[in-house]
């Protein structure tokens, strides 16, 4: 079993394996050699735009290339998948950031191999933003104190960075009530008018601009205009003893996404893959950046804003998190 | 009535002590001994928590709850007691029970709001409504019919024959249909609170596994499973008076 060691008792370390695979479903293979000499390795991704590089390079052929089988698991977003690469069930994950920064606070063996999406730095011109109805009194970050903003997840990247460009344009970010829904419902919930604002991504600023929505603030460009929302992870267990396949994913992902930045056509129709989005969005949609470097300034950023949220007591070790 | 009490507690108490030692050592992230979970408890759920997210959880459980009661057994009652209503209403009522309610809260977001608490509670009065309502309908369908002459005969008013003979008659069944639909509220005021939430005892769960706070998580587990036994407590406190006239009938039965 690839995980933590338990203990020397054997009745305690039989309670522990059954708990924890009874926690995570089975235990994976542990990506191990397979004949032919490939490495069979899967990976946790969130389907949405920020992993178009990773399917653009299987069907590219980049990962064939560095001797892995990659086999793509979907999950709903990084807390599902943190667990299931710290069990082994995945040797590789996709996460934001700020939850990569949280799990490392609390404690958890990860370490980040590779970049993974990054905003463009552009107001307005971003792949997230915060969203108003046409006709809504909002007209700059600063207005969205005090109203009640929608959010795909509470205590997490979009909420403490939309609180940091609220603070940056004078206004009080702790007056801002939070709501949780889903990206869809979020587009429907500020139609309706049941919130004032919501904070979405691509593909939903696009359906919500073609719905005469309107952009108040690209938040992740205003808190850095290189901000690093995004990585791809595994645990540190599986670094050490795998430093190949690591060595092996990092540069097929680096590759993948340069391919993906110079040839955005095939990163969008990729799209239509494994999302289901409309070809009209498809067409007009931002796409992220795709860096193959990681930045630590704007993931130092991400750390002290959740320490100022309130969201980790302690800071993370960025030593260790990042490669 | 001491002696099972202590018979009671045995299982959980060994459940528990079982738990305590073959999770002493455990060195998992997500599965942290016993003792540490403990430890978190007094830390987790201070006043602020138990005001802002515990206690609207259980008023809008006893709001659904009590809509869905109410609704269901008046509904419930009316398709009992006519021959013609039943036969229109059965398949509709088959079909709506189908419709699992997590499936419909995005629906009933629409009409009701993403946010604030009538979605929650239109979701656990609905997911409760059915097993309150299916089995009041039974249970004034099998009462027996000389009963009901007898009421006539002796001239009783329409609200006395249905207080004291049509319900009196189906408090046992309609007693097992909120008895089940108990249960299924707990369920729903969780999962109702996984949409358009920002507090709450389910949206505090959840949040502490996303920020990976996992012995926080399960002190938020273990106060659902409280919460379940007390609720199971107090029903059975109703149930035992407003059913004694029923457990006296049955005493007499048996001595026959």
């Amino acid at each position: 079993m690839s995980g933590p060691s338990p203990t020397r008792n054997p009745a305690r370390r039989l309670a522990v394996a059954v708990a924890a695979a009874l926690l995570v479903g089975a235990c994976g293979s542990g990506g191990g050699p397979t004949s032919g000499g490939t490495t069979e390795v899967t990976v946790g991704v969130i389907p949405i735009v920020d992993v178009a590089p990773v399917y653009l390079g299987i069907k590219q052929g980049f990962f064939t290339a560095e001797g892995l089988d990659v086999k793509l698991e979907t999950a709903q977003g990084g807390a599902a998948i943190v667990p299931g690469v710290v069990s082994g069930q995945y040797q590789f994950g996709f996460s934001n950031t700020t939850s990569l920064l949280l799990a490392s606070s609390q404690g958890l063996p990860l370490e980040v191999v590779a970049s993974g999406v990054a905003s463009t730095g552009e107001q307005g011109e971003d792949f997230g933003g915060v969203i108003v109805r046409a006709d809504s009194p909002i007209r700059s970050a600063a207005d969205l104190a005090g109203k009640r903003v929608a959010v795909n997840t509470l205590k997490n990247i979009n909420t403490t960075t939309v609180n940091q460009v609220v603070r940056d344009a004078g206004g009080d970010p702790s007056t801002i009530q939070y709501v949780e829904l889903a990206f869809p419902d979020i587009v429907s919930a500020v139609a309706k008018g049941d919130v004032d604002a919501g904070q979405v991504v691509e593909p939903f600023l696009t359906i919500a601009a073609s719905q005469d929505d309107r952009q108040v603030v690209s938040n992740y460009a205003g808190t850095d205009p290189g901000l690093t929302v995004g990585m791809y992870f595994a645990s540190r267990s599986y670094t050490s003893q795998n430093p190949k396949a690591v060595a092996s994913f990092t540069a097929a992902v680096n590759k993948s996404m340069e391919y993906a930045t110079a040839h955005p056509d095939e990163a969008r129709a990729i799209l239509a893959t494994y999302t289901k989005i409309d070809a009209a969005v498809q067409a007009d949609l931002v796409l992220p950046k795709w860096p193959t470097t990681i930045d630590r300034g704007p993931v130092q950023r991400l750390a002290d804003l959740a320490q100022q949220d309130g969201l980790i007591t302690k800071q993370p070790n960025l030593d260790t998190l990042l490669p | 009535m001491t002696r099972r009490a202590l018979v009671g507690l045995g299982l959980p108490v060994v459940l528990i002590a079982l738990w305590w030692f073959l999770s002493a050592g455990s060195t998992s992230f997500f599965w942290p001994p016993l003792s540490a979970i403990v430890a978190a408890f007094p830390r987790t759920w201070t006043a602020d928590p138990i005001l802002h997210d515990v206690l609207p959880s259980i008023a809008r459980l006893t709001a659904g709850y009590l809509i869905a009661l109410a609704v269901g057994v008046a509904a419930g009652t009316a398709i009992g007691s006519y021959r013609t209503l039943r036969a229109l209403c059965e398949p509709v009522l088959e079909f709506l029970r189908a419709i699992p309610p997590p499936v419909l809260i995005p629906v009933i977001a629409l009409f009701a709001g993403y946010t604030g608490a009538t979605t929650k509670i239109v979701t656990i009065a609905l997911g409760c409504l059915w097993p309150i309502l299916l089995n009041t309908v039974e249970g004034v369908r099998s009462l027996d019919e000389v009963l009901r002459d007898t009421a006539r005969s002796y001239r009783l008013g329409r609200l006395t024959t249905l207080r004291q003979v049509v319900l009196r008659g189906s408090s046992p069944r309609i007693a097992a249909g909120a008895r089940q639909a108990l249960s299924i509220g707990v369920i729903l005021m969780v999962i109702s609170e996984l949409f358009g939430a920002d507090r709450g005892l389910g949206a505090a769960v959840v949040q502490f596994q996303r920020g990976f706070a996992i012995p926080q998580m399960w002190t938020g587990i273990i106060l659902l499973g409280l919460l379940g036994v007390a609720l199971s407590g107090l029903f059975r406190l109703v149930e035992h008076r407003t059913l004694a006239w029923y457990r006296g009938l049955r005493q007499a039965e048996r001595e026959v």
